[in-house]
């Protein structure tokens, strides 16, 4: 067919494709104006984006707690971004390192907050601010080794721990030392469940548990990646123990997968994490029969970090908040909100949420092992999965 | 100028745009990510992270599953949907009325939704397994399966699929159906030497619409698939954002496009030889 009118439809074609270019460079144009409008908001009062992300109990925390800090400190405006947990927290993190690299400060992300793989990675592309107490005087209340931990490069506001969660109706004497889970897992083929480490905090805990089961309490603390030839005996056990999980060798996704499965009676004893199991608990989610059980010595319980972008240049507002974060009195709602453990040490709270935690709270272990993180669910991937 | 150079010059005038936005959005970030997946981590450029795409077991496997699981789903969606469409296009009746208004309605579910619904329907304890249990059948493993991933891929591409070849088919016109059914031609030839050559090329769009489509699948092989092995946009998503080796990542991502582009040169193919023959 032969068009009539070539340069009509030219210019069409044209137009049509230019709107559509100039469509892909929109985000950086909406993104300019935002910085200006915040420029213009900062004259009276000091404004700073905190990043934070994680499940709606994560959200419904700061919503509670940023009212009581501005309260205080009216001459402070902390904008809250929540990122709905797996919808984009690493392109967070990429827009901070990729900000730094381009020369453009701060990327409007001031505070963020994420797990110990984050806190690890920026200390290595060096954009974490470096913490001090002089700053944020109540950083001491927070224990020494977790802070030397992360070199004071993050704060540990929170912490939950991982522990098994299982069916008092099938099974009255819970395992309480990994020797007698690991036994019980073979004695009850496919009752128990762990999910892909690489895709929840509760599987790569036992994972991470089972793989230094051997090991040297002090090798939990390091990120050298020597200790990789000792993971074997680890990995050998997990093989082992493939036959006689759920389904001989199915690892559902997401922390929730197992649950799910706890939840309609496939399996009956998980490892999962004891603010959802709490969480589901009270909302009725999960049915009333499902008891939680810690082993000794315990599962890893990760705290929950804030990091402070190095490039920003309201740190004196960012530590203001930090210093309230870790007060008393919000860690007591950070613990009500979040069923979790505070992130200072329990001596410096009340003697009603110390008695709270009594016995539990020395119930799990901190693991620190960096980038081994990821190099134990890349070989978990090629070993225990690929059979 | 010549009316013929004039013509060439706006011919070329008018597929510029589109072939910039080509160039911007498809083949420089494959230019991209080709180069990117040469880089083997110590500085050097060379074929490293595709050898490890084909020595190592896991890696291997995902391959192997992943055209597995996409020529069945082809085989198996091509199957239903040239039935369906004959049947609904030969056919008059309550039945035909009935799958006419239905079959569209999987388009308009979103894929999470249905895929969870899938789990429901078919995990071990779900609905069918429990209706099933009422006679003494116990269900296969389905989710957490290859089984479980093919139907669910069945479910997204059949509508899609059906609605093309059902406007290739009411384009077919009902004389010649009937001139040879006149002169005796039976069933499976009608077919094999009239109805098919009439849909061939749109059989080819269907065609080339499912295997894109199932071989770059995420959400309900994420969702329902195995630990291992896994489709490779699964373990692409692994590689890329839990493993962090972008380099590897854009390694699989080349390869799963080149995967795609050797259906599509055979596509892009026939579609010039049919061009030719016009002229």
């Amino acid at each position: 067919m032969r068009m009539k009118k070539p340069f009509l439809s030219l210019l069409t074609v044209v137009g049509l494709s230019v709107s559509l270019l100039a469509g892909c460079g929109n985000g950086g144009e909406i993104k300019s104006t935002t910085t200006g409008g915040n420029a213009a908001a900062s004259s009276d009062q000091v404004k700073f984006n905190f990043y934070f992300t994680g499940s709606q109990n994560v959200k419904d925390l700061w919503d509670s707690l940023e009212p009581m800090f501005e309260k205080q400190h009216p001459d402070i405006d902390v904008n809250l971004v929540y990122i709905p947990s797996g919808t984009g927290a690493e392109p967070t993190y990429d827009r901070i390192v990729a900000a730094k690299k381009a020369g453009k400060g701060s990327g409007d992300i001031d505070l963020y907050e994420d797990g110990i793989t984050s806190v690890a990675q920026g200390t290595k592309d060096g954009i974490w601010e470096q913490l001090n107490e002089k700053d944020i005087p109540n950083l001491s209340k927070v224990d020494t080794d977790t802070m030397k931990d992360v070199d004071n490069f993050a704060v540990p506001y929170r912490s939950s721990a991982v522990v098994l969660a299982y069916d008092s109706s099938k099974i009255s004497n819970p395992p309480t030392t990994l020797d007698e889970l690991l036994q019980w897992i073979k004695a009850n083929p496919q009752q128990f469940a762990y999910n892909d480490p690489s895709t929840g905090g509760s599987g790569s805990s036992f994972v991470q548990t089972i793989v230094y089961k051997d090991l040297p309490e002090e090798d939990i603390h390091n990120s050298d990646p020597a200790i990789m030839e000792k993971w074997d005996g680890g990995f050998d056990t997990l093989k082992e123990i493939g036959p006689y999980v759920y389904g001989q060798g199915i690892y559902p996704k997401k922390n929730q997968g197992t649950l799910d499965l706890l939840m309609n009676g496939e399996v009956s004893l998980i490892p999962a994490w004891s603010d959802m199991v709490l969480q589901q608990l009270n909302e009725g989610l999960l049915p009333d029969t499902i008891k939680m059980q810690q082993i000794t010595p315990g599962f890893n319980g990760g705290p929950t970090y804030l990091m402070v972008n190095q490039e920003s240049d309201k740190k004196e507002a960012i530590n203001e908040f930090l210093n309230f974060v870790l007060s008393p009195e919000a860690q007591e709602v950070i613990v009500d909100k979040m069923n979790g453990f505070p992130g200072i040490e329990l001596s410096n709270m009340s003697q009603e949420m110390q008695n709270k935690f009594d016995g539990v709270a020395e119930g799990f272990r901190t693991f620190n092992i960096g980038d081994l993180g990821t190099e134990i669910n890349k070989r978990w991937q090629s070993d225990v999965a690929a059979k | 100028m010549s009316k013929e150079a004039r013509q060439s010059i706006t011919g070329l005038a008018m597929v510029l745009p589109s072939f910039a936005i080509l160039l911007i959005v498809v083949i420089i970030p494959i230019v991209q990510s080709f180069i990117m997946s040469l880089s083997n981590g110590s500085g050097g450029y060379d074929l490293s992270r595709y050898t490890y795409l084909f020595t190592d077991k896991g890696m291997r496997s995902n391959i192997v599953f992943t055209l597995r699981v996409t020529a069945i789903t082809c085989v198996a969606v091509i199957l239903v949907s040239y039935t369906l469409a004959i049947y609904m296009r030969f056919n008059q009746g309550p039945i035909v009325n009935l799958i006419r208004k239905t079959y569209m309605i999987p388009l308009f579910i979103p894929g999470v939704i249905a895929t969870y619904g899938l789990i429901n329907l078919l995990g071990n304890h779900g609905w069918l397994a429990r209706m099933l249990e009422v006679v003494g059948i116990t269900l296969p493993r389905i989710i957490f399966d290859e089984k479980g991933i093919i139907i669910a891929n069945l479910w997204f591409n059949i509508p899609f699929t059906t609605m093309l070849l059902s406007s290739a088919l009411s384009g077919i016109p009902s004389s010649i159906i009937e001139s040879a059914k006149d002169v005796g031609v039976g069933r499976l030839t009608l077919f094999t030497r009239f109805i098919f050559p009439l849909s061939y090329k749109t059989f080819l769009v269907a065609l080339t619409f499912v295997f894109m489509g199932v071989i770059g699948s995420f959400t309900a092989p994420y969702l329902i698939g195995a630990n291992s092995p896994q489709m490779l946009g699964v373990s692409m998503q692994q590689v890329f954002s839990v493993f962090q080796e972008r380099e590897q990542a854009a390694a699989i991502a080349f390869f799963s496009f080149l995967l795609c582009s050797v259906l599509g040169a055979f596509y892009i193919r026939s579609m010039a030889e049919e061009e030719k023959a016009k002229i």
